[in-house]
């Protein structure tokens, strides 16, 4: 491991405890004083060095325009950290939205930047790094909020707590950065991540259920047609009746075979917790995609067969919350 | 290679880019004069393929490619200057680099290093020239580079009024700073020794006379010398500064001694001339200096420095020759002051006599050539007169029927017989060359002076403006009982000319070649003059302030230069800045200001958390006010009242309630009350 790595992992407990204590996690966050850090950029450095070397000029050369451009340059080095400061000081973030995700992929929250006062923001990037996340002007007098998403990536299902965002910006030249470590409490529903396991097990665990009952969907014989609700499919909507000035119906087909589809935990034997909740996960989105309605079996717990996007996630939810080694949720 | 390439491309903006070289010409352009022709071509060059490679008509440089453009870089530097270390070719390097960045300008790094680069090569230009203009311009450039450095931030700081705007305002802010650090920051003075500014002609007079040479002087109006006295000021017809002493002469060129016979006296080396070291040791007379003055000499690239006769200065690096003259160690590339007193003549010792050396070397005459001077000189010898008398014989000659005038005819190849006895007109160099010539001729040790004569004295500012065309020539001769003594064969001409100046002297002929005559308007020779004047206070506050004038101005602003004080002088602005910052922190770190009521209703909460009671978030004010009745029966019914009038005011828009509710906050002391 390189010096720089261990240092860092040394030293990062110790910095996330002081930015608890001087950034707590809230929902909302105004950037100020209290929570805004400004320091020069290599750049700034290399600036620093070019006035080191003007000195050097206008010394040996005793040459005062030398030197009156030398202190110019201090003075630009003196009051730039106040402008970058001031870029960004009395910009608000609102957490809006975390949205769902699959481990594997992004997840996305949707964050709110309001201008508090008069000041306006300019070139200020929000970003989750390593990410490139969004760069932000809001430099016109009429806007107060902007809304922005930015991505992190997800590993582990569960409820993810996300790390800091940080904000920051190097405006006017490049030569300051003022950054901040916002906590917005943000926690992202994680769902595991998609794992194919073959085809989806119709009738595999007909024998477990005797209720006798019309599937919602999935057969090729007509069987009538039911109020249509939130969540039917748009391709069951009986559109003509519709069209005839009726309400909206959906059309409700039924096979002679039992289509009741249980997703099921033991049918899956033989693979670890997190590879059974991947292949679930993957026959849930193949069940939505075909229309079957589909329930689920965990241990100790059972969601009836249904579908649409409501009970869609409900199941994945259990799915992403099923503990782990008796833990509940997993953290990255 | 060619995916990346564009990532790389897509990093610098056409904004960015035309920035950059809009940077780069700014500074580069006052240097184009004397950075190398090829040079400037190569930079356009290199700026041209770099917007081709933008537009997708071409491709970046290959590796080949750059390195063959290092290659002829450094070839061509190698060619165009034989000397390394010397200011242009460095600051030809710097542009250089420049250019060769230019071709691999890719990411924001590169463009950012170029414009450091930049701000160094805007500096470099106030080696070469530290006036007002360039001045400017150095601020104009910067305030450019500036400009640029805050485009490369993203599209909208790009765009020109912006940026430009964004920089003046960031650098108007920085001024302060620059003030003060301008007067604190110590001169320490070269660290080492630097290539001085050697290029540039030599301006004004130089190691050599021929006849004309003065002539194209005089139509020169640009300042040489400003000079101020510490005490009484010369009258006119003792404004004589003396700066080269010309002793060789080859029958039509006056010029000093090693210059063009490889006789060695004293040469400008450190080590050449005679009296060096020699005559700094011997001890100053016991008769105080005549005149102090104050010599600002404008640079001319040559070493020559102007004084008036028996000089002495203890300005550094200035020397003392055995002419009688100062020089300084190196040519004067920019405007450079020296200190000097001048003893009177009886003063000083009168010296031993001239040795066998110097004599032959006064006595000097080209072998061949203009014989009738030479006659004329041994028939004045011949007649056992002095060397007082056989002067006064030749001026006499000149005052009889000789012209003063600029535009005298070509002369031949016997110059001096020409003068003399046939055209009878000349400028000063004639006079004082074949006063000289015949001088030696009659056996007398003379030589040519050349130096300025006379200066205008700007009374506003008192100081003597010296112009260049107040040159001039003319003679010493050695008498064995006083020494050198100034023989000014033109005075006996056209005194006026040494009372006046030229411009009273030759007033017809004055500066006629000029493309304007300026000088014939007086409303524009008065502007000129001020401007002059502004110049030189430019010079004396700015480009020469120096370590004693640091000083002097700590000295008066502090009364004295103690630790504390200057401690204090320093701190006070600092923390002055800071506690700005601080209220201004304070004051952008509130929210939005609050209607009158509110503002008056908190007032009335800080009162009460003074008591211990602090208002709840989201605590409705008669919540508050009957949690107030609770714990503090006493402040109960003022807290009631002041609540229902804040109710009112602020929400019945009453403006009598907020009047009243005023009036009971001013009564409202829970401190005192409550106990």
């Amino acid at each position: 491991m390189s010096f720089s790595a261990r240092w860092r992992r040394r030293w990062a407990p110790l910095q996330e405890r002081w930015l608890r204590r001087r950034l707590p996690a809230a929902s909302s966050v105004t950037l100020d004083h209290r929570k805004l850090f400004v320091l020069p950029t290599g750049v700034g450095l290399g600036f620093l060095l070019v006035i080191f070397l003007l000195w050097l000029l206008g010394t040996n050369y005793e040459n005062n325009l030398v030197f009156a451009l030398a202190f110019l340059l201090v003075g630009l080095f003196v009051v730039l950290p106040v402008h970058t400061f001031a870029n960004l000081s009395g910009l608000r973030l609102r957490l809006m939205e975390a949205q769902t995700a699959f481990a594997g992929d992004y997840a996305q929250a949707r964050i709110a930047l309001e201008r508090t006062g008069k000041r306006l923001h300019e070139r200020v990037r929000i970003a989750w790094p390593p990410e490139e996340g969004v760069t932000v002007d809001l430099d016109d007098t009429s806007e107060r909020i902007r809304e922005i998403t930015i991505a992190l990536p997800v590993v582990c299902r569960g409820r993810v707590p996300a790390p800091r965002i940080r904000v920051e910006s190097r405006f006017p030249l490049g030569l300051f950065k003022c950054w901040s470590w916002v906590d917005l409490d943000v926690t992202f529903l994680v769902y595991p991540q998609p794992k194919s396991a073959g085809p989806l097990p119709i009738g595999a665990a007909a024998g477990e259920g005797d209720q006798q009952q019309v599937s919602t969907a999935g057969g090729d014989d007509f069987a009538g047609l039911k109020n249509y609700q939130p969540g039917d499919s748009l391709r069951h909507v009986a559109w003509k009746q519709f069209a005839g000035g009726r309400d909206l119906y959906t059309k409700e087909y039924a096979s002679g075979s039992d289509v009741r589809l249980w997703l099921d935990w033991d049918l899956l034997g033989g693979r670890d917790v997190e590879t059974r909740l991947s292949n679930l996960c993957a026959w849930v989105l193949d069940a939505e995609r075909a229309q079957i309605a589909y329930g689920l079996r965990l241990p100790g717990q059972t969601i009836a067969p249904g579908l649409g996007s409501a009970h869609r996630q409900q199941v994945l939810t259990q799915l992403a919350l099923f503990p782990v080694l008796g833990m509940a949720g997993a953290t990255q | 290679m060619s995916a990346a390439h564009s990532q790389l491309q897509s990093l610098l903006p056409r904004e960015s880019l035309l920035w950059i070289f809009a940077a780069q010409l700014v500074v580069l352009l006052p240097q184009f004069t004397h950075l190398p022709l090829w040079l400037v071509g190569a930079w356009c060059l290199a700026v041209y393929w770099r917007l081709e490679v933008f537009y997708g008509r071409r491709e970046m440089p290959g590796r080949l490619v750059k390195l063959l453009a290092v290659t002829l870089a450094v070839a061509g530097l190698a060619l165009t200057y034989r000397r390394w270390f010397a200011l242009e070719p460095m600051v030809a390097l710097l542009a250089v680099s420049f250019t060769l960045k230019n071709i691999e300008l890719a990411s924001r790094r590169d463009a950012l290093l170029s414009l450091m680069l930049a701000y160094f090569l805007a500096a470099t230009l106030f080696i070469f020239e530290q006036t007002i203009p360039y001045a400017l311009y150095g601020i104009f450039s910067v305030v450019i580079i500036t400009a640029a450095l805050a485009a490369q931030q993203g599209r909208r700081s790009a765009r020109p009024g912006r940026a430009f705007g964004l920089s003046a305002k960031l650098l108007a802010q920085a001024v302060p700073v620059m003030l003060l650090l301008f007067v604190v920051i110590p001169r320490l003075g070269p660290l080492w020794a630097v290539p001085q500014n050697a290029g540039g002609a030599s301006t004004g007079i130089s190691d050599s006379m021929s006849p004309g040479d003065f002539t194209r002087l005089s139509k020169s109006g640009k300042p040489a010398l400003r000079i101020t006295f510490d005490g009484p000021v010369p009258p006119p017809e003792q404004r004589y500064w003396r700066g080269l002493v010309y002793t060789h002469f080859d029958g039509r060129r006056w010029s000093e001694p090693g210059a063009g016979d490889g006789v060695v006296h004293w040469g400008r080396g450190r080590s050449g001339f005679h009296g060096g070291g020699g005559e700094d040791a011997q001890p100053l007379p016991a008769v105080g200096p005549r005149y102090r003055y104050q010599v600002i000499q404008e640079p001319s690239h040559s070493p020559w420095l102007f004084a008036m006769a028996r000089p002495e200065s203890d300005t550094r690096g200035v020397r003392k020759s055995g002419d009688d003259t100062l020089f300084y160690r190196s040519p004067l590339a920019s405007r450079f002051a020296y200190e000097v007193r001048s003893w009177p003549r009886d003063s000083l010792p009168v010296d031993v006599g001239l040795g066998s050396r110097a004599l032959q070397r006064h006595l000097q005459l080209p072998e061949r050539g203009n014989a009738r001077a030479r006659r004329w000189g041994a028939e004045l010898r011949a007649r056992g007169l002095g060397a007082e008398q056989i002067s006064a014989e030749v001026l006499k000659r000149f005052n009889s029927s000789f012209v003063y005038t600029l535009r005298p005819p070509p002369l031949g190849q016997d110059s001096v017989d020409e003068f003399l006895f046939s055209t009878q007109q000349g400028f000063c160099e004639h006079f004082a060359s074949s006063y000289v010539f015949t001088m030696r001729a009659a056996g007398v040790p003379a030589r040519v002076v050349a130096g300025y004569q006379g200066g205008e004295w700007v009374a506003r500012e008192k100081y003597l403006l010296v112009r260049q065309y107040d040159a001039h020539a003319w003679a010493e001769i050695w008498l064995p009982e006083r020494g050198w003594v100034r023989v000014d064969p033109t005075a006996a001409v056209a005194p006026q000319r040494i009372r006046d100046g030229l411009q009273s002297a030759a007033a017809d002929e004055f500066m006629q070649d000029a493309l304007l005559p300026l000088h014939k308007i007086a409303f524009l020779s008065r502007l000129q003059l001020q401007w002059d004047m502004i110049n030189y206070r430019w010079y004396q506050t700015v480009v020469s302030f120096d370590q004693e004038r640091q000083q002097g101005m700590l000295q008066r602003l502090l009364g004295e230069i103690s630790p504390t004080r200057l401690a204090l002088f320093i701190g006070a602005p600092v923390i002055a800045g800071l506690l700005l910052l601080w209220g201004w922190l304070k004051l952008s770190s509130r929210g939005p200001k609050l209607p009158v009521p509110g503002r008056l209703y908190l007032r009335f909460c800080r009162r009460m958390a003074r008591v211990g009671l602090v208002r709840q978030p989201g605590e409705t004010p008669g919540e508050f006010a009957r949690r107030v009745e609770r714990e503090f029966p006493r402040l109960g019914p003022m807290a009631e009242r002041i609540t229902s009038a804040y109710e009112k005011a602020a929400y019945g828009d009453d403006p009598r309630a907020e009047r009243q509710l005023r009036r009971l906050l001013r009564g409202f002391w829970p401190l005192r009350i409550a106990r």
